[in-house]
């Protein structure tokens, strides 16, 4: 399978509406589609409504975006305003 | 101590028990994690943590419960809404959101400024952008109308907004609170008082009588020019009551009240004669009523307006007057000149006789009518009489016409008479007389009262020329002289021909006298 087509996912955990998290949202609409559109699979989770899915990636502070794949899992913490941090740390080997 | 962690150690583990490697490589993994974390906590990049305790997990929101802050939010009459410092939508109010035609959930996350039209949008992100040391404050307004608009638009048809923003800590990010606060009511109220003043002023400034009635026939407006319909000040009181009109030309309407119904039923009615039988001086005028709709089709009463009729029928009588005056004056013209042309036409043996006589006579008649139009048939000067009767033949300057004394006014038929007059002696000099030699003179002059009559004596004397001897027979001309003024016992003329020349003596009618 090649980087192009392996499949990737992105999961980003936010807490209701808090200022960090809807900045998280925004900024990762924003990345993903000025940088990487139609890349990722974004999928957002409130941890608000389902605190227990914290628990799959082990999440502790909130906002955290996941690389759920390709692996290795990687995770971002923050409001993802640091577009180079981000980008750097999506970066898939080979790419 | 050694970190454990440390790159040597590593090695050294790894060398020791290579099944050690994948496990160390996880802590460190999981050690960084906690780092990241920390760090994103002191840094305040997060503003919720995960608590895990026996039963399960939970999020606990650093820097306080959002919840209180949009609580108090909500609450807030006007639009109100939290964004962070890149102006994004945290939380709006149901003010706002119905403002904005959306729904929270569709809002948050976006631009605040965003979820206006483009002249407010670049308004509220100025304001936004400024700098945040303290209250900043920006009127828009918005043309769109909004899904469930809290007021009516203003005149203008938009919607006013103060739209202020205040720095504020949300938990642990900054940002700004922004209210909307509607001023359209008040732009509207302003509007309508501007509106009001202006009409007023309209109102006021007219020269014509403006009354305004409501639909009960009470005046709530009047303009200056409208005291003079009534004594007393018009405006709380009943328009029939206050203003009785009549109808001299019967147009069907029994009253003042007709017309305001008409005009409240929306009919329009234009320049009426009326008499205002209440009002203490002029009482004619030109009334007109037009419904007065505050708003398409609400009819809230009628508007009357008064014109002033007295200078417009002083003129329609000066104007009837003038009309009977000319018949008066044709009239009597035409009988001149048929009595002129009879006359001559009795005395002249010949055709070319007749021409000649009657064609001069008609000239003469037409100088003095000159000179009565070019003064409007005003009062005529009798040296201006004089000079047009005689310039045909002489002059003043020639030396040959004396004018002594004739400096006098004169009524319009005095005026038409002596010019007759002046004609026949002016023709008889020339043909038989002083003016028909070389030397001969002619001296006019006023030589005082008539003895006789109450009249002004003038007396036409002929000198230096041809001996005169009496006319054989009475000619046209005599009887011209003799009869001209016989229009007053006061008027007269006699002619009489000594040897030196020919004296004629005029009495003018003292009433014919400026």
């Amino acid at each position: 399978m090649s980087a192009d087509t392996a499949p990737r996912k992105l999961v980003l955990y936010v807490a209701g509406q808090t200022p960090k998290s809807l900045a998280a949202i925004a900024n990762l609409q924003r990345i993903c589609a000025e940088h990487l559109p139609g890349r990722y699979a974004v999928e957002v989770v409130d941890l608000k409504q389902q605190p227990h899915l914290a628990r799959e990636h082990s999440i502790v502070a909130i906002p955290t975006l996941v690389r759920e794949l390709p692996v290795p899992l990687k995770k971002i913490i923050g409001d993802l305003s640091d577009t180079h941090k981000v980008l750097v740390n999506l970066k898939v080997e080979g790419e | 101590m050694t970190a454990p962690s440390s790159p040597d150690a590593s090695r050294n583990i790894a060398a020791l028990a290579p099944g050690l490697s994948a496990e160390v490589a996880e802590l460190r993994r999981r050690l960084d994690e906690a780092e990241d974390t920390l760090r994103a906590i002191r840094n305040g990049e997060v503003d919720a943590l995960v608590m895990r305790d026996g039963v399960g997990e939970d999020v606990f929101t650093i820097g306080g419960d959002a919840e209180s802050y949009r609580k108090f939010i909500e609450a807030m009459e006007p639009g109100a809404a939290a964004v962070d410092d890149a102006g994004r939508l945290l939380y709006a109010n149901t003010a706002l959101c119905n403002l904005i035609g959306a729904p929270l959930a569709a809002l948050q996350g976006r631009a605040l400024a965003e979820c206006f039209d483009a002249r407010a949008a670049a308004d509220i992100a100025g304001l936004l952008a400024g700098p945040s040391n303290g209250r900043r404050s920006a009127e828009i307004s918005l043309t769109a109308p909004p899904a469930a608009p809290a007021s009516p638009p203003a005149t203008d048809g938009a919607r006013h907004f103060t739209v202020a923003a205040m720095p504020v800590r949300l938990g642990t990010v900054s940002g700004q609170a922004v209210t909307f606060t509607d001023l359209t009511e008040r732009v509207r109220a302003e509007h309508a008082e501007r509106a009001e003043q202006v009409a007023k002023a309209i109102i006021a400034s007219a020269n014509e009588a403006v009354l305004v009635c409501d639909r009960t026939g009470i005046i709530t407006h009047a303009n200056l020019a409208a005291a003079q319909l009534a004594d007393g000040p018009l405006v709380g009181r009943d328009f029939d009551e206050a203003v009785p009109l009549g109808f001299p030309f019967g147009v069907g309407l029994m009253g003042g009240g007709d017309l305001l119904a008409l005009a409240a039923a929306g009919g329009s009615i234009q320049g009426i004669e009326v008499i205002a039988r209440a009002a203490p001086k002029v009482q004619d005028y030109l009334v007109s009523a037009a419904p007065l709709q505050i708003a398409p089709g609400q009819i809230s009463g009628c508007v009357l307006t008064m014109v002033d009729l007295s200078a417009r029928k002083a003129a329609e009588k000066q104007q009837l007057l003038l009309m009977r005056e000319l018949d008066h004056r044709v009239k009597n013209t035409l009988a001149l000149v048929l009595s002129i042309s009879n006359r001559t036409l009795s005395i002249e043996d010949t055709l070319e006789g007749f021409q000649t006589a009657f064609t001069a006579r008609i000239q003469a008649l037409a100088a003095t009518h000159t000179l009565l139009a070019q003064k409007s048939w005003s009062n005529l000067s009798l040296r201006d009489v004089l000079a047009a009767e005689i310039a045909p033949y002489a002059d003043e300057r020639s030396g040959r016409v004396k004018l002594v004394d004739v400096d006098v006014d004169l009524a319009p038929r005095a005026a038409i008479a002596l010019g007759l007059i002046f004609h026949e002696l002016a023709t008889n000099a020339v043909k038989y007389g002083a003016l028909s030699a070389a030397t001969g003179q002619v001296t006019v002059q006023i030589a005082g009262r008539s003895p006789e009559r109450d009249a002004l004596r003038l007396v036409w004397s002929e000198s230096g020329g041809p001996v005169v001897t009496g006319p054989r027979r009475h000619g046209f001309g005599r009887t011209v002289i003799a009869r001209s003024l016989g229009y007053s016992p006061n008027g007269a003329a006699d002619l009489a021909f000594p040897a030196a020349g020919v004296i004629c003596t005029i009495d003018i009618p003292g009433e014919d006298l400026a």
